[in-house]
């Protein structure tokens, strides 16, 4: 299932127009891009954001008394053509002939490429190992990567038809990787406990 | 190095005091007065009626003077197209003489099924019957009034196709700017004939024929033709000879309305209302045939704007209502104040090359001469402009 187009790319991570307005795909969502024949970039996405389209135009209240909320953009159809939605994935892997390496890809995503949502079957695939945790970790992004991990536990969580025992497993390896930042551990234990 | 506004502060407050005259406000309610005062028929006649050529535009009335009349309810599903353009006029320091028409469309349809069309289309022209009217001879080049006219052209083409691709109605066609080309009527009359009024008025015929109201949208309007008119009626002498006022009362009423433009005058309606229709008198409209230009004036919520249709718009009552409706649901959707119509902002947004833009242009140029062996530095002029040594 497509659901953005690479606008910008970098060896750790890329930008994506989102296809549809307003939903960027789930923080922490493992997404793929199609780089050649069996061959796909795995990426987890960890922002999201929705805005003009012209960063000299900023977006305004549109709202009224009568017209809030998604009557909004019926009363302004244009909206959908001026806004956009872009999300940013961390590169985390690839998938080479069913074959999961985990790690930077050699070379960044093309532009203008599509990104894809990952099914169950390939995030069950990626997901046995946890190696890519590491990676999640120590790339600086624009919000705690903490956070960003809750977020992709919870998800593949769910992916995985609710895999308690993958939870166990990735919680443990969290709190390896974060032994010696009890605050930043706490942050993702609370996160997953309290949502799963 | 920075202007040296010192120099210009002293003058810039001379300037605001001569124009901000203390008893303005005092002179725009005795002109709403006499314009109260008017009888229409009257003053229809003392202005189709004179011999001597006016020194000003005037505005004939349609039918009263000093009507407000009510906005009505939009229907419950109608569209707005409107276009608009922007252009990359001949550089005389380019390698290559051409010019860029760029023009931008929206339509957006409200109601059961909202949905939106946003678009633009360039064109580049660069072949001799393209940069001058007599390419024969090379005179008469395409640039000011005649560049302009090139992307009115445009423009009406645009705004017609995009137009034609709607399906629902009601629809209205709207455009920035006047519909009266008075910016031909210094132009070689073959050229206005001929090249230029002969399209126009094709599309206006064409948006007629398909029973699309066809309207200008005029923010902020200097136009003095309906106090103009006023300043007929309040005139005495038959050949308007001002040098020879024989009235000092009037003298001095004429020449404060001389100061007052229509948006003032016009400053009583209220919120939604739009003013009565009148004629322009302006001469090129002599050869719009039945698509002579009328207009209005319009209070769109924050700002009294000129909206200027075909009589076949203006002379229609339910199409009237219609378009005073449209328009002023327009301003409502407006996310700025005083409000604008969200299709021309849109149509603008589209249309609009940027600073960005117009120097890619001029490297795509640059970059196609250099492929085939040739390298083009610029003028010196352009050169030192763009790289601002010290």
């Amino acid at each position: 299932m497509r659901i953005g187009e690479i606008v910008e790319s970098t060896s750790t991570h890329f930008v994506a127009e989102s296809l549809d307005l307003g939903r960027p795909p789930e923080l922490g969502r493992l997404v793929k891009v199609h780089l050649a024949e069996d061959r796909d970039l795995c990426a987890v996405v960890c922002h999201g954001e929705t805005g003009s389209l012209d960063p000299g135009r900023r977006a305004v209240r549109r709202s009224t008394e009568e017209v809030y909320d998604d009557q909004v953009y019926r009363e302004h159809p244009q909206l959908e053509h001026v806004l956009r939605t872009q999300f940013t994935s961390l590169a985390v892997g690839v998938i080479d002939k069913e074959v999961v390496h985990q790690g930077l890809p050699s070379q960044p995503p093309p532009l203008h490429y599509s990104v894809h949502g990952c099914d169950e079957e390939e995030t069950t695939r990626f997901t046995q190992d946890l190696y890519y945790f590491r990676l999640l970790l120590g790339v600086p992004v624009r919000i705690p990567v903490e956070l960003v991990l809750a977020g992709h536990l919870r998800w593949v969580y769910r992916g995985r038809g609710h895999d308690e025992e993958w939870l166990q497993v990735a919680a443990r390896e969290v709190a390896k990787l974060l032994k010696q930042d009890y605050e930043r551990l706490a942050t993702v234990l609370y996160a997953i406990e309290r949502d799963t | 190095m920075p202007l040296k506004l010192d120099l210009l502060g002293q003058r810039i407050t001379e300037m605001v005091q001569a124009s901000a005259a203390e008893d303005r406000g005092r002179w725009v309610e005795r002109a709403r007065q006499l314009l109260d005062s008017v009888g229409p028929e009257q003053l229809r006649a003392k202005l189709e009626e004179r011999v001597v050529r006016l020194p000003w535009l005037v505005g004939i009335p349609d039918g009263g003077v000093n009507g407000a009349f009510e906005v009505q309810e939009c229907p419950s599903s109608f569209s707005v197209v409107a276009a608009d353009g922007s252009y990359i006029a001949p550089d005389r320091h380019s390698p290559f003489r051409f010019y860029v028409l760029n023009t931008g469309y929206a339509v957006l349809t409200y109601g059961r099924q909202p949905s939106a069309v946003l678009d633009s289309s360039a064109q580049l022209y660069f072949q001799e019957q393209d940069l001058y009217l007599d390419p024969l001879v090379r005179s008469a080049p395409v640039e000011g009034a005649r560049l302009s006219a090139k992307m009115c052209l445009a423009e009406m083409r645009a705004l017609l196709e995009a137009a034609e691709r709607v399906e629902g109605r009601p629809l209205v066609a709207l455009r920035d700017g006047s519909l009266i080309t008075w910016g031909l009527q210094t132009e070689d009359p073959a050229f206005v004939q001929e090249r230029f009024l002969t399209e126009f008025l094709t599309y206006l015929e064409r948006f007629d024929a398909l029973g699309i109201p066809l309207v200008s949208y005029i923010s902020y309007p200097g136009a003095r033709d309906v106090v103009n008119s006023l300043r007929v009626w309040l005139c005495t002498q038959g050949d308007m000879d001002c040098a020879r006022c024989p009235s000092a009362d009037v003298e001095q009423f004429c020449r404060a309305l001389r100061e007052i433009r229509d948006r003032e005058l016009f400053g009583f309606l209220q919120d939604g209302e739009r003013s009565d229709v009148f004629g322009s008198k302006s001469a090129i409209l002599n050869r719009y045939g039945l698509h002579r230009i009328h207009f209005f004036y319009m209070n769109v919520g924050g700002e009294v704007v000129r909206l200027e249709a075909p009589q076949w718009v203006t002379g229609d009552s339910q199409t009237l209502r219609l378009v005073q409706a449209l328009i002023y649901d327009q301003a409502r959707r407006s996310a700025i104040h005083p409000p604008y119509p969200p299709a021309l902002q849109e149509a603008h947004e589209e249309a609009f090359i940027s600073g960005s833009d117009r120097r890619l242009v001029q490297l795509l140029v640059e970059r196609s001469l250099a492929e085939r062996g040739f390298v083009y530095s610029g003028s010196a002029k352009s050169g030192s402009k763009r790289r601002r040594g010290v």
